[in-house]
């Protein structure tokens, strides 16, 4: 039996498993990340637009703080998040920008002076102050009241993931590529790491750790039309299920971004629309204001997505041979704009679509991009069921994007989750509890019970392929737990999976069970996959209302009476065929920001019960206390829940850091080095 | 206005893959070139035709894609000799007859998928491509050190490499001498050269690419210049390091 | 340096200084290589013009008289300098059979023009370290035969004209491809769009690189239709018209 024995296991080598890992190097515990493919080729490279962060910097962002971005998301989530970790997510992004500023990412920086821009169809000059020359600038993003996402041209996620993987090699935190974890080890109380395969060799390897993280981004892959890589199975997220112990939280919450390439499915960024691009029907017509006066094409994405939709269903779609689409059109943005800021999106569409967008429309329609939902955690990331057990970014239900996350704010969220879990993992692995005395009996059980299954599937005497099979759940998720969804589409996208999961117990690998083996792969991911799409499409059927992302035609309204709460799907035993699910109170009586209307969207719901109260507490303490932090103290206190290092205030141009403000940190001062001679 | 046509307009063939196929790990099989049909499909890219033969074909097939959409540079290989980045290449714009083999340079994982990641992983390391300060932590409260908008523009320019293994793949110096930095390392030096936020001067980048592993084994052949699927001006940057390079005062020996 | 487990030790100031060396000595001979084209052209302009060359190399404007020794002299500099570049150029050189045979699989795939240039490059230069070397010495050796008529008599009579050639095509194609390669290697010339000013570049190498072959031709069939005139009286040397007139 190969083992690896380590303090903290990182599965998933993206921004949020990186920088987890670099907190966990940095306080002096061992890590060892494992990864699916090279890090650098992790999902987070396509993250395009930017990340959301309020510094206010621009012209636009001026005024801007946590306040806003807190209220932003939470509008954004339709309130589904939970405020106090929106509230530690706000209140760390601008220190995540800045130390990724430290660290090597070249921001877009503010230019003083005048400077053109287009603004809903229209340029305009936007005027920018001198002191801010040089700050880190930011881009318009959906559902946002100013401009907060902070980026770098069209290439933001990229650029971040290489830096922080540059950073974790500085840090000589090993990375184990091509490595897939296919099991947690567990005794029901606590993880112990991971049973992992290797995706060269194809053998087995207990990793035993005291402490595990899931870092392995979203489920994407459970639909045919997505933006996501090939790597987004979700099986980190699956394997947290398997355990039995672990839940994951709003799994139905899934996220169509507005404008993916046809036929490709292939993003485009919302900083296409951000920096001035439209939405054109069939006819040419800006179709967007008619539905959405004040936001446009900037409502949040589930709004916008639905929109589309909706117009597409109206016979306004485009035809064409790939089916209907819609157009968006950047031209007026001009080809320095496009060929500076905007580049990977010129690629995409010459290299996919012989287009080049300086001069022609882009064809585009709404696929599956984000999932909002994923391994259910408390605000340090860890499990609140199964001990050790942490998770961080979209393979987490950390929550801070309930039913529907705003453009700029998973990039960010990795970035943050990691800066804020890695430290309560180190903070875990420091505290003497955290030893473990695992029985290599258990080890072996697990070991033995997964290359039992491997072998089985390849000493099969069923017929299925687990090709085809993946291929009809990627279809059934596409046309039944899409954008808009019903009972009766629910309830076929059920039964699908119910049998195709039947049918899934009869796969055969022809290939045997050595080397890399596709085949193998294919069959033992679809297994997971089908929970997983399980989860959602039941999930989704359960939850009766509309809320963000989710949609229901037969329950069109968001329902805070009944459903201001939280799927948790957990999956006992292998004997059941669908996941148990429980649900998880939202209290509004505690909420900062009580349910209302997002600001787009529609107007009408169901309130609950305690809402016209605490609107009321709200709003009375508002009058009475003028400091912005003071007020947010009262009303939902949260700086006791971030790590010490990261409760200080955030400086902004507008609000100097007076020197007694700075809550107890002990960084040091960057360094001002005039630019080398080279320059 | 362009318009996506109702129908297809260009003819759909019976395509011919020869396929390159080797597994390392049972070294009795030898290396052979395997030959599939397969019907093109409009739009159809190298991604989606392996996959497809891969599901209908031949399960053992082993390739490389990750985002299949140009940005994390998974998937490069030879197409018809040359490395290009297959998830992006459509099959409309190749010959009928279509042969891939794996990117030469690195090592061999089986059929088309070779191991960049060790390799780059290696060349960071060797090189450092990280900004080297000598704070330890930044003040992340603090309003971040301004940065003239020119020159963040430049660095992105120069970071958009994707780490592909084109250029290295594309490269005779590369292809005699499995030492060598590669266009991609020294592109890198030059951006965190060209970054003032690196404290490292010229001559501590001598000290990693003063030599025939480095700028000096370049023999200026180009191919990186012309593969690179970013169009990153590296021709242009590893001149600029080489002249930094010669500039640098350092003892003879 | 540190590769795998292997300490290759430290980068010194040589690879810097050989890489600049080879870049000079081969500018060195490019420059001079078109300077002795144009000098040995002016046969084209007349005999006179010839022989007023050969006599302004032998130092007579300035001694008084003639001295081939000075040739002698410059051509030993100019193996030398010869000598440097190839002794430094070798280090480019397949030097193992793995490296030619992944050389030329790369070449054979990829058909990339530079790539294809360049090992003409080796080629010619592999080729014209020889034939340079055969005619530096034969000058070193016979410094005072260059004349209309000697040099001629040496092309036709003495049967060297495929030497010279060959060496007209090897050299040309050489210094072309090296000068382009040159200008490449230390971006001199690429200003800020450097796609579209190399593809100029080597508009520019390509044109010069016809010119001098033509010019070459042209003198070289100057020479033989003379060497053709005069194979009768081999061993005569040329006077020029001032001193027939007289």
């Amino acid at each position: 039996m190969k083992t690896v024995h380590t303090d903290a296991l990182i599965i998933g080598g993206g921004i949020a498993g990186l920088r987890t890992a670099i907190g966990i190097k940095r306080a002096g515990h061992d890590v060892i990340i494992l990864s699916l493919v090279p890090p650098k080729r992790s999902h987070s490279a396509a993250a395009q637009g930017g990340m959301q962060a309020s510094l206010g910097n621009s012209a636009k962002g001026q005024g801007d703080n946590e306040d806003i971005h807190f209220a932003d998301t939470i509008r954004g989530s339709d309130w589904g998040a939970d405020q106090q970790v929106a509230r530690m997510f706000v209140d760390t992004a601008p220190k995540a920008v800045r130390e990724l500023a430290a660290w090597g990412v070249p921001w877009n920086r503010v230019r003083k002076g005048d400077n053109k821009s287009i603004i809903n169809g229209q340029e305009v000059v936007i005027s920018e102050r001198d002191e801010a020359h040089g700050l880190i600038t930011a881009r318009n993003f959906g559902g946002t009241q100013k401009w907060r996402t902070c980026y770098v041209a069209d290439g933001t996620g990229h650029s971040m993931l290489y830096t922080m993987s540059n950073k974790a090699i500085a840090e000589k935190i090993p990375v184990h590529e091509r490595m897939e974890a296919i099991a947690l080890i567990h005794d029901g109380q606590r993880c112990y790491g991971a049973v992992v395969r290797s995706l060269v060799d194809g053998s087995l390897t207990a990793y035993i750790a005291k402490a595990t993280c899931i870092a392995t981004g979203g489920y994407g892959r459970l639909f045919r039309a997505t933006t996501n890589a090939v790597i987004n199975t979700g099986i980190g997220a699956a394997i947290a299920l398997e355990t039995g112990v672990a839940q994951l939280g709003n799994m139905e919450a899934i996220q169509f971004h507005p404008t993916g390439i046809i036929p490709a499915g292939i993003l485009v960024t919302e900083g296409c629309r951000g920096d001035g691009g439209l939405l054109l029907d069939k006819d040419l017509h800006r179709f967007m204001p008619d539905y959405e006066p004040e936001k446009k094409e900037l409502a949040s994405r589930d709004v916008v997505s639905r929109h589309m939709e909706a117009h597409i269903a109206k016979g306004k779609g485009v035809q064409s041979r790939f089916g209907e689409h819609l157009w968006l059109d950047i031209r007026q943005l001009g080809a320095h704009h496009i060929n500076t800021r905007l580049r990977e999106i010129k690629e995409i569409c010459q290299y996919f679509m012989g287009i080049d967008p300086v001069t022609d429309l882009i064809p585009v329609r709404p696929v599956q991009h984000y999932s909002m939902g994923g391994v259910r955690t408390d605000h340090r990331g860890e499990s609140p069921t199964l001990k050790a057990l942490f998770s961080a970014g979209e393979a987490a239900c950390w929550d801070m994007h309930g039913f529907n996350r705003l453009g700029g704010n998973s990039v960010a969220e990795t970035a943050v989750a990691g800066m804020i879990v890695g430290e309560f993992m180190a903070e875990f692995l420091s505290d003497d509890a955290s030893h473990i005395g695992v029985s290599t009996a258990l080890v072996r059980s697990f070991m033995e019970r997964e290359q039992e299954k491997l072998d089985q599937l390849a000493n099969s005497s069923g017929t299925e392929n687990p090709f085809q099979l993946m291929k009809a759940m990627q279809e059934c998720m596409t046309k039944n737990v899409g954008i808009f969804r019903n009972e009766e589409r629910l309830k076929i996208a059920v039964a699908e999976l119910l049998e195709l999961s039947e049918r899934a117990k009869n796969i055969r690998v022809y290939s045997g069970t050595a080397g890399a083996n596709p085949e193998l792969v294919a069959a033992y991911r679809v297994q997971k996959m089908l929970k997983l799409s399980l989860c959602a499409a039941y999930g989704a059927l359960q939850r009766e209302e509309s809320r963000g992302a989710h949609y229901r035609e037969d329950f069109p309204l968001r329902n805070d009476r009944d459903w201001l709460c939280r799927t948790l799907a957990s999956w006992e035993s292998d004997e059941q065929n669908l996941p148990t699910l429980r649900y998880e109170k939202l209290d509004v009586r505690r909420m900062e920001m009580p349910p209302g209307w997002r600001g787009y969207g529609s107007k009408e719901r169901i309130d609950h019960p305690d809402t016209e109260a605490r609107q009321l507490q709200v709003d009375s303490a508002a009058k009475q206390q003028t400091d912005r932090y003071q007020l947010q103290q009262s009303l939902m206190p949260f700086k006791h829940m971030l790590p010490e290092k990261l409760r200080g205030r955030n400086e902004r141009l507008d609000e100097p850091l007076a020197n007694t403000d700075k809550a107890g940190t002990a960084s040091g001062r960057l360094n001002n080095r005039s630019h080398k001679e080279a320059l | 206005m362009n318009t996506i046509a109702a129908k297809n307009l260009h003819s759909l063939r019976t395509l011919t893959f020869n396929i390159f196929r080797y597994d390392p790990k049972r070294p009795e099989v030898k290396p052979r070139m395997d030959s599939y049909q397969l019907e093109e499909a409009d739009a159809m890219t190298l991604f989606i035709a392996l996959n497809e033969l891969r599901e209908t074909q031949d399960p053992t097939l082993q390739f490389d894609f990750v985002c299949r959409a140009g940005i994390c540079g998974s998937s490069g290989m030879l197409i018809n000799g040359v490395p290009k980045l297959a998830c992006r290449v459509l099959t409309k714009d190749l010959p009928a007859t279509i042969s891939l083999a794996p990117l030469p340079g690195f090592e061999l994982i089986g059929d088309l998928s070779v191991n960049t990641g060790k390799w780059m992983r290696g060349m960071s390391e060797r090189l450092e491509t990280w900004i080297h300060t000598s704070e330890q932590e930044p003040d992340f409260h603090k309003i971040e050190q301004p940065m003239e908008p020119e020159l963040s523009e430049k660095l992105y320019e120069l970071e958009r490499c994707v780490e592909c293994g084109v250029c290295f793949s594309a490269c005779g110096t590369a292809q005699m001498r499995p030492n060598f930095a590669g266009a991609v390392g020294l592109n890198q030096m030059a951006r965190f050269q060209l970054d003032p936020r690196d404290e490292r001067t010229d001559a501590d980048f001598y000290e990693v690419i003063g030599d025939e592993n480095g700028v000096f084994g370049c023999m200026t052949l180009l191919g990186c210049d012309d593969l690179c699927p970013k169009e990153l001006p590296l021709a242009q940057q590893i001149a600029y390091m080489r002249r930094k390079m010669a500039k640098t005062r350092k003892g003879l020996f | 340096m540190i590769i795998g487990t292997v300490d290759l030790g430290r980068p010194t100031r040589l690879s810097a200084w050989m890489d600049i060396v080879q870049g000079v000595t081969g500018l060195f001979l490019v420059v001079f290589m078109w300077a002795h084209m144009f000098l040995v052209s002016s046969i084209l302009l007349g005999k006179d013009a010839m022989y007023f060359v050969t006599r302004l190399f032998e130092g007579e404007l300035f001694f008084g008289r003639a001295f081939p020794q000075l040739v002698s002299m410059l051509a030993f500099f100019i193996l030398t300098v010869l000598f440097v570049h190839a002794f430094l150029a070798l280090r480019r050189f397949p030097t193992s059979a793995n490296q030619y045979r992944s050389l030329h699989r790369l070449i054979q795939g990829l058909k990339h023009k530079d790539t294809t240039l360049w090992y003409a490059q080796v080629l010619t230069g592999f080729i014209l370290f020889f034939l340079a070397s055969v005619h530096l010495y034969q000058l070193i050796s016979h410094p005072g035969d260059i004349g209309p008529y000697a040099t001629s008599d040496r092309i036709y009579s003495e049967r060297m004209w495929p030497l010279y050639l060959i060496m007209l095509f090897v050299v040309e194609l050489h210094a072309g491809a090296g000068i382009y390669r040159l200008v490449m290697k230390w971006g001199i010339f690429l200003d800020s769009n450097p796609k579209t000013m190399r593809t100029r570049l080597r508009k520019i190498k390509w044109l010069i690189t016809v010119f001098f072959i033509v010019l070459g031709l042209l003198t070289l069939g100057a020479y033989m239709k003379i060497g053709h005139a005069h194979q009768d009286a081999v061993s005569q040397r040329y006077h020029p018209a001032i001193e027939q007139s007289l």
